[in-house]
């Protein structure tokens, strides 16, 4: 009975929040306002892309000088541009319409800056100005080296492949490194997105006053259990989506977004390391549901428990402050703090997973961690909810709670018996 | 004892310095209807909230079907709170299916039932509808509907009539009656007397943390002189040790029995005292009368010790023609 309930109230909390269109408003936003980001890249990639050869069928007219002796009169052809009798010619000729662009090729462009004077056509036509100066003098440059071998190697395109080794053994570098890390970015994301709701879960009872109806239907452990499972599963929708612009993208339109203009390695998913990561992962998560559920459960009211927010946020973002040590040094003390403190411990532990600086003992020792003060929290947000249903209006204080809560031993069907 | 369906005995309920309960022991036998009456505060909530475990009882035993109520125990409970209230922003529909699914109904019989039951209380229309977009009286019929679901052997209904127009009232009454009849055991908390006395087969009166008055209704009636002696008059009611006067106006008043003496012996005494008898019945004491009899002091604003006799504004005596508390 006790597991049909879990499911009926799993299913009844994930259905009522996805079926709100307020859930869906503000869940399609983010896919939304990253397609438009990413279009937004798009369109200027695709104009600087086309900048040269759009100069090459003459759309604007160009005047340059050159003080260093690099371009010659055939390279300036190539880009149609004429030669202005000087420096300030060439600007009166800009200011006056008569060219669009004049370029000042100053003695040492090695050192010194090549100016470009232009008629402003908006940022993003304003920046093919200075693509256009910048292949001239390339092409200019090119053709006195006079061997494409060498003009690739002098502008430090040279391919280069790493290979390090963790005693004789291969190792994957960066590689090995996102994939578990990916672990920690879903952490993120799920505790930024949910914690409103973690923290919210039982005030909806509370203010309508459906506990006393709930308490007395359902175990609260199945209730408070019920509406964090939901949570997760409403997260991980949540992610599906936000990333569903990118998945699209990648299947369809894998040229478009040059994704591997990212120059990522072939990714390298170690078992162990993947493992780790997703028990940090749900372990953390579970933590940071019952603590939020269990704050929200003492709260009379969202106001009041919107105060515990920052303080919970500040705790997931704090570790970041080490994360060079954790790479140096993983045995400093402070690194050892934020690994086995609770609160900062899923993050710390997570970075630590993906730099490979987190050993297995040590794995274990966090994850238990997180798992037992999951557990410890959960009894303790379902003592809160118990006690704090009754007071509808006030503050629970834990101690009420704590003591309260031997009421209900964890075995059986002990009466409830006189206290002299 | 084995087959009380409510069994509580020596329950006292602390909050803080304050006792709200002091020692009370009563039991609801399986089918029976049971009025468990009070003033405002004198605890009837907190005694169900006691007995269901949300609060934690001080000391006592408060046991359904033989042990302390748990929600996993699978124990058939409808429970209409006082404090109603349910999921404002879903649908009746699911509100009520979600409920039947966790009171053990699968989600089929759950949807049926409920939309059966919207149909009996004339909310077939409001199916879909939000539940905040129901009135209130229509938000009740639904809490009700989800209180009587699956059928429970045992409902225990905190001011059901609270905020029902006379026609839902009635309605709702039915709904009752139908549940005894299938055989559900009623513990409902009311401040209607006229309910108690068509629905109920015995009362407690909680008074001062304890029971004032615990029994079939024709006990409580006997307790409290059981008759009430109307009479039409002219003269001067004169002071007797066999009755009390509950109301005097000018020419007529209501005389309650104190002792033995029986109705005849007094209409005798009052024309020997020279009164000029018009009219005289008698008929049974009412529940609304041993109500403000037993409550119809507490809200004065004299603080004088309470076993001094005295006349309260509408002409009812108080302290001294009062039953002496001896509990159940
Ligand atoms: N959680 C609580 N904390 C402190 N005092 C409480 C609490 N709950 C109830 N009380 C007190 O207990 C007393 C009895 O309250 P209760 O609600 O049981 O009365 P009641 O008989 O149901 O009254 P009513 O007929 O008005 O519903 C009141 O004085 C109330 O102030
Ligand atoms: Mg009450």
């Amino acid at each position: 009975m006790a597991r049909h309930n879990l499911g009926t109230v799993i299913g009844f909390e994930f259905v009522r929040t996805v079926t709100k269109r307020r859930f869906w408003i503000g869940t399609l936003a983010v896919p939304v306002i990253m397609a438009i980001v990413f279009g937004l890249i798009f369109l200027s990639n695709t104009t600087t892309d086309t900048a040269a050869e759009a100069q090459k069928s003459a759309q604007f007219r160009i005047s340059y000088t050159d003080a260093s002796g690099l371009v010659t009169a055939g390279d300036a052809a190539l880009f149609r541009a004429r030669p202005a009798g000087s420096p300030d010619a060439g600007i009166r000729a800009v200011q006056s319409g008569t060219v669009d662009a004049y370029f000042d090729f100053p003695a040492h462009p090695e050192s010194t800056a090549v100016r470009v004077y232009g008629t402003d056509r908006g940022i993003f036509e304003n920046g093919k100005y200075g693509a256009v100066a910048q292949a001239m003098l390339a092409r200019a440059v090119e053709q006195k080296i006079a061997s494409p071998q060498l003009s690739t190697l002098a502008a430090g395109k040279a391919q280069i492949d790493t290979v390090t080794f963790e005693g004789s053994r291969e190792s994957g570098g960066l590689g090995t490194v996102v994939p578990p890390l990916i672990f920690l970015v879903i952490f993120y994301g799920l505790i930024v997105l949910l914690a409103g709701q973690m923290l919210n879960s039982t005030l909806e009872e509370k203010e309508n006053r459906v506990t006393e109806m709930i308490l007395t239907t359902l175990k609260p452990t199945t209730l408070i259990a019920g509406k964090v499972i939901a949570l997760f599963a409403i997260g991980l929708l949540q992610m599906i989506v936000f990333t569903s612009p990118i998945v699209i993208g990648a299947l369809f339109f894998p040229g478009e977004l040059s994704l591997s203009a990212l120059d990522l390695p072939p990714l390298i998913f170690d078992p162990v390391r993947m493992t780790v990561g997703f028990l940090i992962l749900v372990g953390g998560f579970a933590l940071f549901t019952t603590t939020l559920v269990a704050i929200g459960a003492v709260m009379p009211t969202a106001k009041e428990a919107g105060n515990f927010m920052g303080v919970m946020m500040a705790l997931i973002f704090v570790p970041f402050y080490a994360v060079a040590l954790m790479v140096s040094d993983p045995h400093a003390v402070i690194v050892q703090i934020f690994t086995y403190f609770p609160f900062s411990a899923p993050v710390t532990a997570l970075l630590r997973n993906g730099f490979g600086s987190l050993n297995l003992l040590e794995a274990g020792i966090v994850i238990a961690i997180l798992f037992g003060g999951a557990a410890v929290m959960l009894r303790l947000a379902v003592r809160l909810f118990q006690y704090g249903s009754i007071s509808y209006t006030s503050k629970v204080s834990i101690r009420t709670a704590l003591r309260g809560g031997s009421r209900r031993p964890g075995s059986g069907a002990a009466p409830t018996t006189p206290a002299g | 004892m084995d087959e009380a369906r409510v069994h509580i005995s020596g329950f006292r309920m602390d909050f803080g310095a304050t006792t709200v309960i002091r020692d009370l022991s009563f039991d609801v036998q399986a089918g029976e209807t049971f009025g468990f009456l009070g003033s405002n505060g004198s605890g009837k909530t907190t005694t169900i909230r006691a007995l269901l475990g949300i609060y934690e009882p001080t000391a006592g035993i408060l046991h359904i079907n033989g042990r302390g109520f748990r929600p996993e125990h699978g124990d058939r409970l409808g429970y209409l709170p006082e404090e109603r209230g349910l999921y404002k922003k879903e649908k009746v529909i699911d509100i009520m299916t979600y409920f039947g699914r966790l009171k053990g109904m699968d989600r089929r019989a759950a949807r049926q039932w409920s939309l059966a039951y919207l149909d009996r209380v004339a909310l077939a229309d409001k199916a879909s509808s939000l539940l905040d977009k129901l009135s209130s009286g229509q938000q009740q019929k639904v809490q009700l509907g989800v209180t009587i679901m699956n059928n429970p052997e045992l409902l225990i209904l905190d001011e059901p009539t609270k905020g029902f127009d006379p026609v839902n009232r009635r309605l709702l009454m039915d709904i009752i009656a139908g549940q005894k009849r299938a055989g559900a055991t009623v513990v409902m908390v009311t401040h209607q007397m006229e309910e108690v006395e068509r629905l109920c087969d015995r009362v407690i009166l909680l008074k001062d943390g304890t029971a004032e008055a615990y029994g079939t209704i024709d006990e409580v009636q006997n307790k409290y002189g059981g008759r009430i002696i109307r009479i039409k008059y002219s003269g001067t009611i004169p002071p007797s040790p066999h009755y009390a006067v509950l109301l005097q106006e000018t020419n007529y008043a209501e005389l309650t029995i104190t002792d033995a003496t029986d109705e005849a012996a007094i209409l005798k005494d009052l024309i020997d005292d020279g009164v000029t008898v018009r009219s005289f019945t008698t008929t049974k004491v009412s529940l609304e009368d041993i109500f403000l009899r037993v409550y119809g002091d507490q809200n004065e604003p004299d603080v004088g010790p309470p076993e001094a006799g005295r006349r309260t504004p509408d002409g009812r005596l108080s302290g001294d023609n009062r039953i002496s508390r001896d509990g159940a």
